[in-house]
């Protein structure tokens, strides 16, 4: 039968946005893909399309109005997905920190997986992110399985049962309650 | 009813790296309106530059402008203040600043044509460029410790010696590249499907390019014979062999066929300089404050690159004015665009290489 899951391990898509970078990843981030690193060997390719794609690389700090198209974006990716933030100015802000069009990283927007530093972040970098991020989206898709509980039990010993305390999130561990 | 449809391009595309939105209005596929939005990555540079950072740091705060020209920013900065504070530098570290500016200009260029092919639908060729151009960002790697963004300028100097063993290794891959562009010279002119795609697509006169005040490779495919490395002479660009590059059909053919040539040109002065950097130290210590104001321009890989530079005698300056090449072709380009099939929009747009973190800062 057609495995969905099997293949989305072995074949990731990619979706880049560049949320008011200098270029400077942007640049590595193609590199990455061009043929003396060739990311494109492992079945990763850069695609146009948020539908289609499982991770999301983000670069740069995000400016005023580059924000709203990055959550857009990111919430037309399906489920599950990965974000990784590329370059020290997505994960901190790098020197644009605190001038006044930006925000200190895109964690403040959307959540972020893994974040790969450097200024700029090299290949071999994004090459590691990119890997760490698929074990991510192994185990997302492994939780996404399980039947979901919409209520854990009562265990609170003054009887009040919060619903948003008790609700399964994606990615505990069945096992800790 | 309406004849025309819009269609937009940008701001997330697959096939450009800048967020640039572009809405042409077309007619049975021709295009006869551009409108272009690209205030995408406004960071606020400038306004930072006068208020939150000391002089001496600026130099590494503008070279994350743009990460193609990020040398030609910060060397533009640094010669406004050595200007001011009436610096003089070695000439072992002028020669520096020369061969990694040309080096930047070539994987620039490099990256530039490789766009082009990909956009007009040669994907091989994209690949087969991106791979060569490699060998630069490895000898950039050696020269400066960093791929991209290598802060390599400071006041009064540059920041690493060129180390002697390296320079076996930057001659045998500037050797390669130089063999690899021949290659690409031939394919350029005889491929008969990229001539189609790149021959009188997206033609820009000589009388045009005068009136729209095109700079850069822009104009000079146009024959417009404009470059500031001609002009200054604060880097001795005579003694190590330039030489201007023009062509006259102002098509995207031309474009490609000017910075082919640049990057030749610009390998040999790098083969030059490489055979005789003068001795000497790398840095002379600069003391004092900037005081009054400058302008000073530089040859960006994409054209004229201006900086304007107040101050007032303190640590923080007055105002920092940045005018950079994509900006002053904007409407050149977007002239070139009427007219045209709203098919080779993205071929024609790669080809100006624009740079949309230069322009918005
Ligand atoms: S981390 Fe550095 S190279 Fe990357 S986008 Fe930011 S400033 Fe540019």
């Amino acid at each position: 039968m057609f495995d969905l899951k099997k293949y989305r391990k072995k074949s990731p898509w990619i979706l880049h946005y560049n949320a008011g970078s200098c270029n400077g990843c942007d640049i590595e981030i193609l590199a990455a893909l061009s043929p003396k690193y060739d990311l494109e060997r492992f079945g990763v390719i850069n695609t146009g399309n948020p539908k289609q794609s499982d991770i999301f690389l983000v670069t740069g700090p995000v400016t005023y109005r580059t924000r709203e198209r990055l959550v857009e974006l990111y919430t037309q990716m399906p489920e599950p997905k990965v974000v990784i933030a590329v370059g020290s100015c997505a994960c901190t802000g790098c020197v644009f920190r605190d001038m006044y069009n930006v925000e200190v990283g895109i964690d403040r927007y959307i959540p972020v997986d893994v974040y790969v530093p450097g200024c700029a972040s090299s290949p071999e970098l994004i090459i590691d992110g990119v890997v760490k991020g698929l074990e991510i989206l192994e185990h997302k898709s492994k939780e996404m399985e399980k039947p979901f509980k919409l209520f854990k039990a009562a265990t609170i010993d003054d009887g009040i049962v919060n619903r948003r305390h008790s609700a399964l999130k994606v990615g505990e561990d069945d096992a800790k309650d | 009813m309406k004849k025309t449809i819009n269609i937009p391009l940008g701001s997330q595309h697959i096939s450009l790296l800048e967020p640039v939105r572009f809405k042409f209005e077309c007619e049975n596929e021709k295009i006869i309106g551009v409108d272009s939005d690209v205030g995408f990555v406004h960071r606020g540079v400038e306004k930072a530059c006068t208020t939150s950072f000391k002089f001496d740091s600026i130099g590494y705060v503008v070279a994350r402008v743009c990460g193609l020209c990020a040398i030609t920013h910060s060397l533009t900065y640094t010669a406004a203040i050595e200007k001011l504070l009436g610096a003089e530098i070695t000439s072992k570290a002028k020669y520096l600043r020369i061969l990694l500016l040309e080096l930047d200009r070539i994987h620039s260029h490099m990256l530039c044509l490789a766009h082009t092919c990909e956009n007009a639908g040669f994907e091989a060729m994209f690949m087969r460029i991106m791979g060569d151009r490699e060998l630069i960002m490895e000898i950039q790697e050696l020269i400066t410790g960093n791929r991209i963004q290598f802060d390599y300028i400071n006041i009064g100097g540059v920041n690493r010696d060129l180390d002697v063993n390296s320079v076996q290794k930057v001659k045998e891959n500037l050797y390669e590249v130089k063999q690899k562009v021949q290659g690409y010279m031939d394919e350029f002119t005889n491929n008969w499907s990229l001539s189609l795609k790149f021959k009188g697509i997206g033609a820009l006169s000589l009388d045009e390019a005068y009136m729209y005040n095109a700079i850069g490779p822009l104009a000079r495919a146009s024959g417009l014979r404009i470059d500031v490395r001609n002009e200054i002479d604060y880097l001795p660009y005579n003694e190590v062999g330039y030489k201007m590059q023009t062509h006259t059909d102002g098509d995207i053919n031309a474009r490609n066929i000017v910075r082919l040539n640049e990057i030749v040109n610009s390998i040999e002065m790098c083969e030059n300089i490489l055979n005789g950097v003068p001795e000497g130290e790398i840095v002379t210590k600069v003391k004092g404050k900037p005081e009054g104001e400058t302008v000073v321009r530089f040859e960006a890989p994409r054209g004229e690159l201006m900086y304007y530079v107040k101050a007032n005698g303190t640590a923080m300056l007055e105002r920092v004015r940045i005018k950079t090449p994509t900006f002053s072709c904007i409407p050149a380009f977007s002239h070139i665009f009427l007219g045209e099939e709203y098919a080779d929009a993205p071929a024609v747009l790669a080809s100006f290489d624009p740079c949309m973190s230069c322009t918005a800062k």
